[in-house]
């Protein structure tokens, strides 16, 4: 019998903190039931007190105990938050030199929480429509109707929400990396980057490591800011985003020439012209009657047709070891 | 013929390897499998979620990763405590401790299989249930997975030396300690590697927001909660060793018939209670660094841990621990009994008790309840009057801190409870002084470089404006007086009033930390809130430096004084040892807890923010159900253990332990 008291005291322990978690759950309670359809106070409510997290740092009056944020209710000297949001509208339409309603107030201290910071407070309020708590633009909508209902009168007609939120939204959240068809070769790849008679001939603009010519964008680290999806992007729709400081420029000389090319170099009587063969042509500024910048990256635009599926692959795997 | 002990050491030697080969196949061919499944359209077949034969597979991971859990806080826990007590009997020369660290080092290798046997279980169970999630992982961790399985051989050859050495390094014990050490070495870069997994989930970094991830695997391991998990973590294991060792003494004292056994037990028990105990000091100081810097790394996420979705299981948690603190005061307390002289410290243990009990109630305080709208008229709001500030972390922070105080005086009270005849520090060697201003001048150190970052600190740095400096002054100052005291009290210490020294200095540490620092915080709260958590950190590091240079002074006081008489041991009651069986079950529980909150804080994110569960079982559960899951967990683990130890006795011989007596450890 001896044997068994320890086990048995074991049990009894055990027994007693599920018993608390049980009386716990049971005090602590509140668990939120489904989320309503549409733009509601009611769902609102909910998004506050719940998913939206916004009582983790926000009491309203007497009801929750956060102070991390500004308390919303009207409790100790306080206005209620639709009132407070006018007298901060007024502010706001100060600061901005143009007019904001007070509803405008609730939407950019949701949409742009950094805009205005309440004195005493950190500027640290999460943009809530992106992740980790990635409201959608209904929710947000919610959200601000019960924000006017503290203190006003809700009136949905008000709400405009910046197109960021929808963007958000549009984006999704919480999406598994883009991942390549083929898995590649980074050697074949390499391969292709250096070899300048192959059809993909990158080195020939592209710098890596030591290699490598000066037209376009250094790549020794690119894996390591670029997503794999821009870089094949940038490969195969070289114009649809342009490396900052490579933009092309098309340049007519006061003798009739025509040049196009990336400006390497710029002074107040010269400038110096990459072209896309690698020949760096200096000028000076007298000589340059017209220049306009291009919308269309020196990069060839043809690679799509040029390599096929599994070259590009082989070029991409090498790419993403560049980090 | 083979030995018995040839057989034995051949019998570890199989174990470990096959425990190797295991952890090795967990560790290597699971993710290559994976990877076979990636070529082509095979990728958009893997599944976001599957079921364990139809059960939850949340749970099914849930109740796997957690037993591998404190299976590997028990096999990096015991280690370090088998060293440490090692290392102990080495300079003391008793052999109980040499023996006490051999006879639990004899369990690891049973639990070392075990726990690479979970290990592989929860790598299936992740690549079979949630099989996107692990093909994204592997994709950043691929090659810390490698290196993880070979620090595993190394563990294996680390363990199956110091173990199977301990006869033949006797003669050469630094040697065999240095053994130890580096399987403690070995074993912790294992955890840490591990940790850089669970806290990369928690704070991903360098991933694009179409959720690619762009940086390195050293830039995944070194994310921002890495290492705060990794001091918690280790912390954490050593209390757990010491917890587990104390109740396995526990149960053997109570069914030892034999004075020499419940002698040797009642002694065992003890060291691991005093391991378990110390290492508890430091945790909360880890807890709030992984705390701050959950809410650094992520506010929504912070706050949800605080003041969200799991502020009552932190109040569950408050529970937990401040039952670990009371019990294991009780526990000393019950324990002074067997000291001849300790009836002189007896009268001031109700106090610590009262002190112990009132601080602990504070500490589980919500701060609010989910009231009726009657209710909150009856109480004149959601917030109790008074109550609701004891729910603030302002005074959450006083009593944690007025708790580690009180605990740390219960043990100076043990320690002296039969000392008799102190040797005057000034008649003691040029050593002795050295050890009080040496501790003196580290405490000098610590709160001289926080008083200059106090007086130092731009209120702009943390959104405030400039006038709010103002309230940097007074903790600053307090850290100056503190200084002085500190200064004050080596000047009394060197001039033989060491007892004053420390009654002063502890006086002043509960005075600036817990009384002054404590109700300040409210003011600071409603003025200036970010600053609280300077006033925690100034908080804390006074009241390091009590356990600091009281320590060296209490050391210094009591070297080479008399005795009252021997202690003892054997002679402590039955309910001490189910205190000691309490501390265990309550630390596996917290252990389980506490996972729970670090996994739950994703909320509905297997990556945070990053990559979202979007299964049927992404919800938080409630504290019931968690708290029928750690308890379940709770009892397979201890049933777990209990048999492992019986499986261990069956292949050794008895123990037969010669009359324990002598001093207990300092």
């Amino acid at each position: 019998m001896n044997a068994l008291k320890p086990p048995l005291f074991t049990v009894i322990l055990v027994g007693l903190f599920i018993w608390s978690g049980e009386v716990v759950a049971r005090v602590s309670g509140g668990s939120v039931g489904p989320l309503g359809e549409g733009v509601t106070v009611e769902n609102g409510e909910q998004l506050f007190w719940g998913p939206g997290k916004c009582s983790t740092c926000h009491a309203v009056g007497p009801l929750g105990s956060s102070v991390r944020g500004p308390n919303l209710g009207g409790a100790d000297g306080r206005i209620e938050i639709a009132l407070r949001a006018a007298e901060r509208a007024d502010e706001r339409s100060a600061d901005l030199g143009k007019e904001m309603r007070p509803t405008e107030y609730l939407v950019e201290s949701i949409a742009d929480p950094g805009a205005y910071v309440v004195e005493g407070f950190k500027n640290e309020m999460p943009k809530v429509y992106e992740p980790p708590i990635s409201l959608v633009p209904d929710q947000v909508a919610s959200v601000i109707l019960y924000l006017q209902s503290i203190g006003g009168a809700p009136d949905p007609s008000l709400i405009t929400l910046p197109p960021e939120i929808r963007e958000a939204a549009r984006r999704g959240t919480g999406v598994v990396a883009w991942e390549p068809y083929l898995d590649g070769d980074s050697l074949r790849g390499r391969d292709l980057f250096f070899d300048p008679e192959g059809s993909a001939a990158c080195a020939k603009c592209h710098t890596v490591g030591d290699q490598g010519g000066s037209v376009g964008p250094e790549l020794t680290s690119v894996a390591g800011t670029r997503t794999a999806r821009f870089i094949v992007t940038s490969i195969v729709q070289p114009s649809q985003e342009i490396a900052s400081g490579y933009e092309t420029y098309l340049l007519q000389t006061t003798d009739g020439r025509l040049l196009d090319g990336v400006l390497s170099g710029e002074t107040e009587d010269s400038l110096w012209l990459t072209t896309a063969d690698g020949e760096v042509m200096a000028l000076a500024q007298s000589e340059v009657a017209r220049r306009l910048e291009q919308e269309v990256s020196l990069m060839p635009g043809n690679l799509s047709d040029v390599l096929t599926v599994t070259e590009l692959h082989d070029l991409l795997a090498f790419l993403r070891t560049l980090r | 013929m083979v030995s018995p002990e040839a057989r034995r050491l051949r019998s570890t030697t199989y174990k470990l390897f096959a425990t190797a080969f295991v952890g090795l196949a967990a560790g290597l061919l699971v993710p290559e499998s994976l990877w076979a499944v990636q070529g082509g359209d095979a990728l958009s077949r893997i599944d976001d979620v599957r079921t364990f034969f139809g059960l939850n597979p949340r749970n099914t991971v849930w109740f796997v990763a957690q037993l591998h859990l404190l299976f590997a806080a028990f096999v990096l826990g015991v280690p370090i405590f088998a060293v440490i007590v090692e290392f102990i009997g080495w300079r003391t020369g008793d052999e109980r401790y040499d023996r006490l660290a051999h006879e639990f080092t004899k369990l690891l290798s049973a639990a070392f299989a075990t726990t690479a046997a979970l290990g592989g279980l929860l790598a299936f169970t992740l690549f079979g249930l949630y099989p996107r999630f692990a093909n994204y992982f592997v994709g950043i961790f691929a090659p810390s997975m490698y290196v993880y399985a070979i620090f595993f051989f190394l563990e294996t050859a680390a363990l199956y030396l110091y173990y199977s050495s301990w006869e033949r390094l006797r003669a050469r014990k630094g040697l065999h300690i240095c053994l130890g050490v580096l399987l403690n070495v070995v074993g912790t870069s294992l955890v840490f590697i591990g940790n850089a997994w669970t806290s990369f989930m928690m704070t991903p970094v360098r991933v694009a927001d179409d959720g690619e991830f762009l940086g390195t695997t050293l830039e995944a391991v070194m994310n921002p909660l890495w290492m705060p998990l990794n001091i918690h973590r280790l912390l954490g294991n050593i209390v757990f060793g010491g917890f587990v060792v104390g109740a396995y003494a526990a149960v053997k004292f109570l069914s030892s018939t034999t004075p020499e056994r419940r002698a040797h037990y009642d002694w065992m028990g003890y060291v691991g209670n005093f391991i378990g105990l110390a290492a508890m000091i430091p945790i909360p100081f880890a807890g709030y660094y992984l705390g701050r810097e959950i809410y650094s790394a992520s506010p929504v996420m912070g706050n949800n841990m605080m003041g969200g979705a799991f502020s009552w299981t932190f109040i569950m948690q408050a529970l937990l621990v401040g039952l670990l603190y009371i019990i294991g005061n009780y526990y000393l307390w019950s324990g002074m009994n067997r000291i001849p002289g300790s009836e002189r410290y007896q009268k001031y243990i109700k106090y610590f008790n009262v002190i112990l009990i009132v601080c602990v109630a504070i500490w589980l305080t919500p701060r609010n309840l989910p009231l009726s709208g009657s209710e909150q008229l009856a109480l004149g709001g959601q917030v109790h009057p008074i109550l609701g500030y004891f729910g603030l972390m302002a005074a959450k922070n006083a009593v944690v801190n007025f708790i580690i105080l009180a605990t740390f005086a219960s043990f100076l009270l043990y320690r002296r409870a039969n000392k008799t005849d102190l040797v005057p520090i000034s008649q003691q060697g040029r050593g002795a002084k050295a050890v009080v201003v040496g501790a003196g001048l580290a405490c000098l150190l610590i709160l001289g470089w926080y008083a200059v970052e106090l007086f130092t600190l731009a209120p702009e740095s943390m959104d405030l404006a400039p006038e709010k400096a103002v309230w940097f002054k007074l903790p600053a100052v307090l850290l100056v007086v503190t200084m002085t005291t500190v200064v004050v009290c080596v000047g009394l210490a060197l001039r033989d009033r060491g007892h004053v020294a420390q009654a002063l200095y502890c006086g002043v540490v509960a005075t600036a930390s817990v009384g002054v620092l404590g109700v300040y915080g409210f003011f600071v709260m409603a003025a200036a809130n970010p600053f609280l958590r300077q006033i925690a950190v100034a908080q804390w590091l006074i009241l390091i430096t009590a356990l600091i240079l009281v320590t060296a002074i209490d050391v210094v006081l009591f070297r080479g004084a008399g005795s009252r008489g021997a202690i003892r041991w054997g002679h402590v009651t039955a309910r001490s040892q189910y205190a000691l069986i309490s501390l265990c079950v309550i630390i596996v529980l917290t252990m389980g807890l506490m996972g729970f909150i670090r996994s739950g804080l994703r909320e509905n994110w297997h990556i945070y923010g990053v990559m979202r569960d979007t299964s049927a079982w992404a919800f938080t559960p409630s504290n019931a159900e968690m708290a029928w899951m750690v308890g379940m967990i709770t009892l397979v683990f201890l049933a777990a253990v209990t048999f492992l130890f019986w499986m261990v006795g069956l292949t050794g011989k008895e123990f037969a332990p010669a009359a324990a007596t002598g001093e207990p450890v300092p």
